[in-house]
C-alpha cells in the first residue's frame, strides 16, 4: 500500500513537473520571438519545411474528405429531397471542423514527429549542448522558429484544406446528384457568409476555421520540441519521442478542439 | 536576453542536461596555493621536483627503447619537445604557484554533486593559464561531468566552480551564455550540425558571438581548418555525414577554436579513432597548447596520448580526485590502484 502511494506521489510529481516544463518552454519561445538575434533563415526553413512540404499530403486528404463529405450527405439530404444544400454542408462542415482538425492531425504526424525526432537526435548527439557551448540559446535557435513557423503556416494549410475539400464535394455533387456548380457554390457561399460581411460583424466560419489551426499550429510545434529537447536513451528515445509526439499532439489537437468550439460559440454567438 | 534575469540562474531548463539545485551552503575555502590537494598530501608541480626531473629522463630512455615500433623516431622526437614544453610552461607558472594563485584560469573548489546517486564528491582542481590537465579515470566515473561543470550546464550541489576568477555556478543563464563564450568545446562525437556544411559549423561561433564580415569569416575558417590539416577546399561544403570518423574530430576541434577561445575542453578526443588519427589529433591538442597558450582540459582514457600532452593528470575513482600529478609522477607511482590503471606502461 505505502509502495502504491509511493508511486502515485512520483507519477503525480512528474506529471505536474512537465506541464510546467511544457508551458515554460512554449513562454519562452513566444518570448524569444521579439528578442535579437531574430534567425530568419531559420524561420523560413521551417515554414518550407512546415508548409510547403505538407503541401501534398494536405491537398489530398482535403479533396477525399470533401468528397466523402459529399457521398455521405447527398444519401441524407435526398431522403428529405433538399440536396441542393450539399454545398451548405461541405462548406460547413469542412471550414468550422474538418479542415482545421484533418490539416492538424496531418501536419502532427508528419511534421510533429519530423521535428521530435530532429530535435531529439540533436539531443543524444550533444549537438544542444554543442549550441548552448557556442553561447546560443537553443531555445531561441531552434524552437522560436518552428513554433513561429507553424503558427503562420497551419492556417494558411487550412485554408487550401478546406477549399479543395469544398471543390471535391462540388466534383461529387455534380457527378451524382447531377446538381449545377453554380447552385453547389451559391449555397457554399451562403453557409461562410450568411450574415454579411462587416467590421463588427464577422461569420463565426471565418473566426472558428482560422483561430482552430492557429491554436493547433501551436501545440504541434510545442509539443514536438518538448519531447525532442527532453529525449534520452540513444536512437531508441529518438523514436520514442517521435511516438509520443504524434499521439501527444493528436489527443491534445482533438481536446482542445472541442473546448475551443465551446468557448467560441459562446464568445462569438452566431 | 533578460530571460532568465528574475528567475534566478537555477530555473529548470529543458536544454540544461540537467537542472540541479545547489545548497547555499558556504564553501570551505580553498587555500588558493594549495593547487591539488590528495588525501592531505600536495602534489602540486613544485613538488619533488628534482626527483621528477631524473625519473623522467629514465623514464624517456626506457620508453625510447621499448618504443612501440611505429613510428619510433618521430613519436620519440616530439613526446622530448613535448616534454620540454611541459618543462617550460611549468618552470615559468614556478612563481606564481608560491605567490597569489593568479594564474588560475579554471579552478573547481570542493564540488560535490549527486543526481540519483553521487556523481562527484568534493572535487577540487585547478588549470593554471597554458596547462593541459588531462582528467582520466574508469569509463562512468564522471569525468565529462567535469566538463559540463565548467561549460555550467550543470551546476553544483555544493562547492564552486570558478572561470578567470569570477564563481559562474552563481550566474544568470544570459550570463553563463557570455562565460561559455570564453571556452571552446570539442565533443565526443565531434557533434557537428549535421543540417550545415562544414563551412557553415566552423564559422558557427564566429557568426554568433563576433561582428565579423562575411570575407573574415571566410578566411578564418580556411586558417582554422588549416591549423587541423585540412584542405579547406576539399570539405568546406560537405555536409558532417560525409565527413570520416577522425575528419569530423579535427573539424569539430576547428569550430571550438574558431573564436579563439582562451580555454579549450576536449570530450574523449581520441576514442573511438585508430592509432594514426590519435596521433594526428594529439599532436593537434599540443599544437594549440604550444603556438597559442590556450588552457586546456582534457577528459579522456587513452593513456598513451594522455601521456604525450598533458602538463598534469587527475585521475579520477570512486567519484574523488585520487591522484594528481605530472605524468612522470603518475608513472613513478607506487600506488596499486594507479598501476592497475596504467597496466602494461
Amino acid at each position: 500500500m505505502a509502495t502504491l502511494v509511493g508511486r502515485l506521489d512520483r507519477v503525480t510529481r512528474s506529471t505536474v513537473w512537465s506541464v510546467q516544463e511544457y508551458f515554460l518552454l512554449a513562454w519562452q519561445a513566444v518570448r524569444f520571438t521579439f528578442a535579437r538575434p531574430f534567425y530568419a533563415t531559420d524561420l523560413a526553413q521551417q515554414m518550407d519545411a512546415i508548409g510547403v512540404q505538407s503541401l501534398g499530403i494536405v491537398l489530398l486528404t482535403g479533396l477525399f474528405t470533401g468528397m466523402v463529405l459529399a457521398l455521405q450527405s447527398s444519401v441524407q439530404l435526398e431522403t428529405f429531397g433538399a440536396t441542393q444544400y450539399i454545398g451548405r454542408l461541405v462548406a460547413g462542415s469542412m471550414i468550422r471542423e474538418l479542415g482545421p482538425v484533418l490539416a492538424g492531425l496531418m501536419v502532427a504526424g508528419r511534421v510533429g514527429s519530423g521535428i521530435a525526432a530532429q530535435l531529439g537526435s540533436m539531443k543524444v548527439t550533444e549537438q544542444i549542448d554543442a549550441l548552448n557551448t557556442m553561447g546560443t540559446d537553443p531555445i531561441k535557435k531552434l524552437v522560436t522558429p518552428r513554433l513561429l513557423a507553424a503558427l503562420i503556416m497551419l492556417p494558411v494549410l487550412t485554408v487550401i484544406n478546406d477549399f479543395v475539400g469544398i471543390i471535391g464535394g462540388n466534383i461529387i455533387a455534380s457527378a451524382y446528384i447531377g446538381l449545377p456548380t453554380e447552385l453547389y457554390w451559391r449555397t457554399v457561399w451562403e453557409q461562410i457568409a450568411s450574415g454579411g460581411f462587416t467590421l463588427r460583424y464577422i461569420p463565426n466560419d471565418f473566426i472558428q476555421g482560422l483561430v482552430k489551426p492557429f491554436v493547433f499550429g501551436g501545440v504541434i510545434a510545442i509539443t514536438a520540441c518538448f519531447f525532442g529537447l527532453r529525449t534520452t536513451g540513444g536512437t531508441e528515445g529518438v523514436g520514442q519521442s517521435a511516438t509520443r509526439t504524434v499521439v501527444t499532439s493528436s489527443v491534445l489537437i482533438l481536446v482542445t478542439d472541442y473546448f475551443l468550439t465551446q468557448i467560441l460559440l459562446a464568445v462569438f454567438t452566431p | 536576453m533578460t530571460r532568465h534575469a528574475e528567475d534566478g540562474p537555477r530555473t529548470a531548463r529543458l536544454t540544461d542536461t540537467a537542472a540541479t539545485v545547489p545548497s547555499a551552503a558556504a564553501h570551505v575555502a580553498a587555500s588558493p596555493a594549495a593547487a591539488l590537494e590528495v588525501d592531505g598530501r600536495t602534489t602540486g608541480p613544485e613538488a619533488s621536483d628534482r626527483r621528477d626531473e631524473d625519473r623522467r629522463e629514465g623514464g624517456r630512455r626506457a620508453e625510447d627503447d621499448t618504443g612501440a615500433g611505429e613510428d619510433d623516431e618521430l613519436t620519440a622526437r616530439e613526446e622530448r619537445q613535448g616534454a620540454r614544453v611541459r618543462e617550460a610552461i611549468r618552470d615559468e607558472l614556478e612563481p606564481a604557484v608560491q605567490g597569489e594563485d593568479r594564474s588560475a584560469i579554471i579552478s573547481l573548489r570542493n564540488v560535490s554533486l549527486a543526481f540519483d546517486r553521487p556523481i562527484l564528491q568534493d572535487v577540487s582542481f585547478v588549470a593554471r593559464k597554458g596547462e593541459t590537465i588531462v582528467v582520466v579515470g574508469e569509463s562512468g566515473t564522471g569525468k565529462s561531468t567535469i566538463l559540463k561543470l565548467i561549460l555550467r550546464l550543470l551546476v553544483p550541489d555544493t562547492g564552486q566552480v570558478c572561470i578567470e576568477g569570477r564563481d559562474i555556478s552563481r550566474l544568470s543563464f544570459a550570463d553563463a551564455l557570455k562565460v561559455r563564450q570564453r571556452m571552446g568545446m570539442v565533443f565526443q562525437g565531434a557533434a557537428l550540425f549535421d543540417s550545415m556544411s562544414v563551412f557553415e559549423n566552423v564559422a558557427y561561433p564566429l557568426r554568433e558571438q563576433t561582428d565579423m564580415s562575411e570575407e573574415e569569416i571566410d578566411t578564418r575558417v580556411r586558417e582554422k581548418l588549416k591549423f587541423v590539416d585540412l584542405e579547406p577546399d576539399q570539405i568546406l561544403d560537405q555536409l558532417p555525414s560525409q565527413l570520416s570518423g577522425g575528419m569530423r574530430k579535427r573539424v569539430g576541434i576547428a569550430r571550438g577554436m574558431a573564436a579563439d577561445p582562451p580555454i579549450m575542453l576536449y570530450d574523449e578526443p581520441t576514442s573511438g579513432l585508430d592509432p594514426l588519427t590519435t596521433g594526428t589529433v594529439t599532436r593537434l591538442i599540443m599544437k594549440l597548447q604550444r603556438e597559442l597558450g590556450v588552457t586546456s582540459v582534457v577528459v579522456s582514457h587513452d593513456i598513451r596520448s594522455t601521456f604525450r600532452m598533458a602538463t598534469r593528470v587527475a585521475l579520477l575513482a570512486e567519484r574523488r580526485i585520487v591522484f594528481s600529478g605530472t605524468p612522470e609522477e603518475m608513472t613513478g607511482s607506487d600506488d596499486e590502484y594507479i598501476r592497475d590503471f596504467l597496466g602494461g606502461l
